[in-house]
C-alpha cells in the first residue's frame, strides 16, 4: 500500500513536472554539441539552444539581427570588420563573454596550431572550411582576430567580404565557453560533457541514443525561456515520429513525411508548422564531359522534355514550387524565369537539329536518400525517365551508396544526376558559388571563366544592387548554357501538439529555430 | 572440459586477428572515405587534404615505409593506420568515433546492454511460445491445431518486421494508448545504471514503477523482434519432435505403459531439443549483432543501427570496433551452445 502511494505520488509529481517540459522529436541525436565540429541539423538544433552566434536571423526569416554582437561595420572595401559585443553576458559556467572569448573561439577554429584546436585528437571543424574557406594558410578568409577592447573585436580578412555578417549568422558558428573547452579538450561536446554557452538553455544530460535534456537558464540575457526543461528525442522513422506526436509523447515533431500532411491536418490535437519558404533547391545536373551532353542543343532538349510542374504536383504534396533558377525566389539576384518550359515537340526538334532524330541513351543517377528538395528520389527519377523516353532519350536509372555517390559525382562518373542543396547562410553566394564556381569544371564539365569572374566580383562588392545584377547575370549564363536544370524548392512538414505556440519554422530549417519563446499551455 | 574450453578460447585468437584484418581491409575497399562523407558536396581539395591530416588518413594503411626511410628508425614502419589500430586494441583502446568523438568502448557498453535486454526479451518470447506450440503441433500432427500453428509460423517468417512494428505502434500506442510508441523509458523516468538493462536495474534499485515503465517500452520491440525466431523455433521443434516420436525407444516407452504426457516430456522432448538449442543459439547470436529494423522503428539504441550508420558514414573506428565486438559475441554464443549440448545429452563429451 505504501509503495502504491509512493508510486501514485510520483506520478502526480511527474505530471506536474512534465507540464513544463517540452519534448522535441527529431530524426536523430547530435553528433556533437561542439557546434563547429558538427554539421547536421540534429546536432545544431540542440547546440543552438545552449550556445549562441554573433549574428542571428529574425524568427521565421532571413534578415539579420544582433545576437551576441550588437552592431558591426566594415572599412570601405569590406576587408576589415569591427563587431561590438553584447555587454554583461556570461557563459553558463560564469566565464564572461567578451572579445577575448570571441578571439579564443575563432582562433581555435581557424588556426590548426592553436593549443586548444584539438585537431590532433580528432576535432575537424568541417563547417569552418565550408563557410570560411579553410584554416589559416589553407584558403582562409579570416586572417586575424584582434581584441580592440573588452567588448569590441576586429576581423581582418584576406579578401573583401561584404556579406561577412551573413556568414557569422550561419548556424554552425556558436560560441563556447573558453574555460569549458580548455578543461574538457576532445571530450567537449560529447555526451559525457555536453557544451557550455550563453544561450537560453543549459546542458543537463545526454544518454546516448535515448534522450538529451536541457534546463532553462534563468539568467539568460534576453529573459528566461517559457519552458523549464527541453528534452530531445531522436526518432529515425518519420512514421514513428508522427506516431509519438499523435500519442502525445512528443510536443513537436520535425521532418514528417509529406504523405502524412492530410492526417496531421485532420487531427484536432495537432497543428502543422510549415515555413513560408525554405532555402533549398533540387536540380538535375548534366555533365558535359559525356557525349552527347556536351551539345547545348541536347541539353536544351532535355530541359524542354521534362514536365517539372506535373512531377512537383505529384510528389511534393503542395509544399514545393517549380524552381525558376538556382537561388530560392525569395532571395535577391533573381535571373529571368527559366526559359525551357515543358514542350516535348520542341525537344524532339532540338534533338533532330543536334543530329539525334532518333534520340540517344545515357545514364541517369538518382540519390539513394531523400532530402527536402527531393522527397522521393526514385519515383521522381522514374517519372523523369518516362518524360525523357517520350522524346526518344533512353536513360538507364542508376544509384549507389550515398557516400560513394557524393564522391563520384565530383569525378564526372555520372552523365546525368540528381542533387540539391540546403543553404548554410542566406546569400546567393552560398548557392551559386557552390554550383558554378571552380567546382563546375569537375562536377558539370562546364568551364566558363566569365561566370566564375562574375561570382568572384559579386563576393567582393558591397552594393546590394550591384551584387543582385551580377547574380542575375550568373543565373542567365547558366540558363543559356543549360549547365544544370533547376527542379524544385521545397518546404518541410513539421507538426506540433495544439497546446504548443511560439515555434516559428525558419527558411533555414528546423535547426535554426530558437526554443526560447516556445510556450506549452496546460 | 576445462582443457576443451581453453583450447577453444585460444583458437579464437587467430580468428579475431583475422577478423580485424578483414574488417580493416573491407572498410578501406568500399569507395568513399570519411573525408568525402563529412565534406559531402563541399569537398574542395584543400579541405579534403586538411581533413585527411586531421583524421590521420594520410598515413599508409599497413606499412609506413616512407617515414621509416626518412627518419631511419625502423619502428616508424609501424606508424600506419592498421598498426595504430592494433596497438590501441592491445591496450584495450578501441578509439573514438570520427564523428561524435565518443569513446567506442563507452558506446558498446551502453548499446550492448540495450541490445542484450531486447534480445533476451525477444528470445524468451520466442522460446516460451515456440517450444510448446511446436510440441503441440507435433503431437497433434495433421489436426486443425497443427495446420493453424504452422500457418502462423509461416506468416511469422514472411511478415516484414518493419510493417509489423509500425502497425503495432499504430494499434497499441496511437489508437489504444496502451503502450509507449518507442524509446526505453518515459520522459521523467530515470534509473541508476548497474547492468544497463533497465528492467533489471530498476528492480535491483527497488524501483517497481520504473521497472514497469521499462517493461512496457520493451513489449512491442520484443514481440516484433521475436516473431522470426518464434517461427523458426516452432518449425524446428515440430520436425525434431516428429522425428523422435517415430523412434523405437518412444514406442518402447509407450508400450511399457507410460503416460503420453510422460513420453512426450521426458523421452521425446529432451532428445528433440538438440537441434532446437542449436537454432535458438544461432538466433540469439544473430539478434545480439543487432536488429536494425526493430531498433530503427522503436528508436532502440542498440548495436545494429549504430554499426549500420557507421558504415554509411565511413566511421572507420566504429565499424572496426562494432564488428569486432559482434564477432566476439558470435564466438561466445557458439561456444555456449556447444557446451549446452553436453548438458542435454550426456553422451556428448568434450576432449
Amino acid at each position: 500500500m505504501k509503495k502504491l502511494m509512493t508510486a501514485l505520488l510520483a506520478l502526480v509529481f511527474l505530471g506536474l513536472a512534465s507540464a513544463q517540459t517540452l519534448v522535441m522529436g527529431v530524426s536523430g541525436y547530435p553528433s556533437s554539441l561542439d557546434s563547429v565540429d558538427s554539421q547536421d541539423g540534429n546536432s545544431l538544433v540542440v547546440s543552438a539552444q545552449i550556445t549562441e552566434r554573433l549574428v542571428d536571423f529574425v524568427p521565421g526569416g532571413t534578415d539579420l539581427v544582433p545576437s551576441l554582437a550588437t552592431e558591426w561595420s566594415a572599412n570601405e572595401d569590406a576587408t576589415v570588420w569591427n563587431f561590438k559585443l553584447r555587454e554583461g553576458v556570461t557563459f553558463h559556467d560564469g566565464t564572461p563573454f567578451n572579445a577575448e572569448a570571441v578571439k579564443f573561439n575563432v582562433d581555435r577554429w581557424n588556426d590548426p596550431s592553436h593549443p586548444y584546436s584539438g585537431r590532433d585528437q580528432g576535432k575537424t571543424f568541417v563547417p569552418w572550411g565550408w563557410v570560411f574557406g579553410g584554416p589559416l594558410g589553407e584558403g582562409n578568409l579570416i586572417a586575424e582576430v584582434t581584441v580592440v577592447d573588452e567588448y569590441e573585436v576586429q576581423f581582418t580578412l584576406t579578401q573583401p567580404a561584404p556579406f561577412l555578417p551573413a556568414l557569422w549568422a550561419a548556424v554552425y558558428f556558436q560560441f563556447d565557453s573558453p574555460a569549458a573547452v580548455m578543461e574538457h579538450g576532445v571530450a567537449y561536446g560529447t555526451p559525457a560533457v555536453g557544451s557550455v554557452g550563453t544561450g537560453p538553455f543549459k546542458f543537463v544530460e545526454w544518454i546516448e541514443g535515448e534522450r538529451l535534456v536541457l534546463e532553462r537558464n534563468d539568467d539568460y540575457w534576453n529573459g528566461p525561456a517559457n519552458v523549464e526543461q527541453l528534452v530531445f528525442r531522436g526518432i529515425t522513422e518519420p512514421t514513428a515520429r508522427l506516431a509519438e506526436l499523435q500519442a502525445g509523447t512528443v510536443d513537436i515533431a520535425v521532418l514528417l513525411s509529406v504523405d502524412d500532411l492530410a492526417s496531421v491536418e485532420a487531427d484536432p490535437n495537432l497543428q502543422v508548422a510549415i515555413p513560408e519558404t525554405e532555402l533549398n533547391v533540387g536540380y538535375i545536373a548534366l555533365h558535359q564531359g559525356n557525349e552527347p551532353l556536351d551539345n547545348p542543343l541536347v541539353r536544351q532538349a532535355i530541359a524542354h522534355a521534362i514536365d517539372r510542374d506535373a512531377i512537383i504536383e505529384a510528389f511534393y504534396g503542395g509544399l514545393g514550387v517549380t524552381a525558376q533558377g538556382f537561388v530560392p525566389s525569395t532571395m535577391f539576384g533573381q535571373p529571368d524565369p527559366w526559359p525551357y518550359t515543358y514542350d516535348p515537340e520542341r525537344a524532339r526538334e532540338l534533338l533532330a537539329e543536334a543530329g539525334f532524330p532518333d534520340g540517344f541513351s545515357t545514364e541517369f543517377w538518382y540519390m539513394p536518400v531523400s532530402r527536402p528538395y527531393y522527397p522521393a528520389p526514385q519515383p521522381i527519377a522514374e517519372t523523369i525517365a518516362s518524360y525523357l523516353a517520350d522524346v526518344g532519350i533512353e536513360v538507364e536509372l542508376m544509384t549507389e551508396d550515398w557516400t560513394t555517390y557524393l564522391a563520384d559525382y565530383q569525378t564526372g562518373k555520372f552523365p546525368m544526376y540528381m542533387l540539391g542543396w540546403n543553404a548554410d547562410y542566406a546569400d546567393p553566394d552560398n548557392f551559386l558559388l557552390t554550383f558554378f564556381g571552380p567546382s563546375a569544371v569537375t562536377d558539370l564539365g562546364w568551364d566558363d571563366p566569365e561566370t566564375r569572374d562574375l561570382l568572384q566580383q559579386a563576393r567582393q562588392v558591397a552594393d546590394q544592387d550591384v551584387r543582385a545584377g551580377l547574380y542575375a547575370q550568373v543565373g542567365n549564363n547558366v540558363a543559356e548554357a543549360v549547365a544544370m536544370i533547376p527542379f524544385a524548392h521545397n518546404r518541410t512538414l513539421n507538426a506540433m501538439r495544439s497546446n504548443i505556440s511560439g515555434w516559428v519554422p525558419s527558411p533555414l530549417g528546423y535547426s535554426s529555430v530558437s526554443l526560447h519563446s516556445v510556450t506549452k499551455a496546460e | 572440459m576445462t582443457a576443451y574450453l581453453l583450447r577453444r578460447l585460444l583458437g579464437l585468437v587467430p580468428v579475431l586477428v583475422g577478423v580485424t584484418l578483414l574488417i580493416f581491409f573491407l572498410t578501406r575497399v568500399i569507395p568513399g572515405d570519411p573525408a568525402t562523407a563529412m565534406l559531402g558536396q563541399r569537398a574542395a581539395p584543400n579541405l579534403v587534404q586538411r581533413l585527411r591530416t586531421d583524421l590521420g588518413l594520410d598515413r599508409p594503411l599497413f606499412l609506413n615505409l616512407p617515414k621509416a626511410r626518412e627518419t631511419g628508425v625502423w619502428t616508424d614502419v609501424l606508424d600506419s593506420q592498421y598498426f595504430s589500430y592494433m596497438s590501441g586494441l592491445l591496450r584495450l583502446d578501441l578509439g573514438r568515433s570520427i564523428y561524435t568523438l565518443i569513446p567506442i568502448a563507452e558506446s558498446i557498453r551502453h548499446r550492448f546492454a540495450a541490445t542484450f535486454e531486447l534480445t533476451l526479451a525477444a528470445m524468451a518470447f520466442a522460446v516460451a511460445v515456440g517450444l510448446p506450440a511446436g510440441v503441440l503441433a507435433a503431437t497433434r500432427r495433421g489436426t486443425v491445431a497443427d495446420t493453424a500453428i504452422m500457418l502462423l509460423a509461416l506468416s511469422g517468417v514472411s511478415f516484414p518486421v518493419f510493417w509489423l512494428a509500425i502497425i503495432m505502434i499504430y494499434v497499441f500506442s496511437v489508437t489504444l494508448g496502451w503502450l509507449p510508441p518507442s524509446g526505453r523509458l518515459s520522459i521523467g523516468m530515470s534509473v541508476d545504471q548497474v547492468t544497463g538493462m533497465y528492467v533489471l536495474d530498476s528492480l535491483l534499485r527497488g524501483r517497481l514503477d520504473v521497472a514497469i515503465d521499462a517493461a512496457r517500452h520493451l513489449v512491442m520491440p520484443a514481440l516484433a523482434l521475436g516473431t522470426i525466431p518464434l517461427a523458426i523455433v516452432v518449425r524446428m521443434t515440430r520436425s525434431a519432435m516428429l522425428d523422435v516420436l517415430g523412434q523405437d525407444y518412444v514406442r518402447t516407452a509407450r508400450s511399457k505403459g507410460l503416460s503420453e504426457r510422460r513420453v512426450v516430456r521426458v523421452h521425446a522432448l529432451r532428445n528433440a531439443l538438440l537441434p532446437v538449442v542449436t537454432v535458438i543459439g544461432l538466433s540469439f547470436g544473430s539478434l545480439l549483432s543487432g536488429a536494425l529494423l526493430t531498433e530503427t522503428v522503436f528508436s532502440w539504441p542498440g548495436i545494429g543501427r549504430w554499426v549500420y550508420d557507421a558504415i554509411a558514414a565511413r566511421d572507420y573506428p566504429v565499424i572496426q570496433g562494432g564488428v569486432l565486438f559482434v564477432a566476439v559475441m558470435f564466438a561466445v554464443v557458439n561456444l555456449l551452445v556447444d557446451m549446452t549440448y553436453a548438458l542435454i545429452d550426456p553422451r556428448i563429451q568434450y576432449s
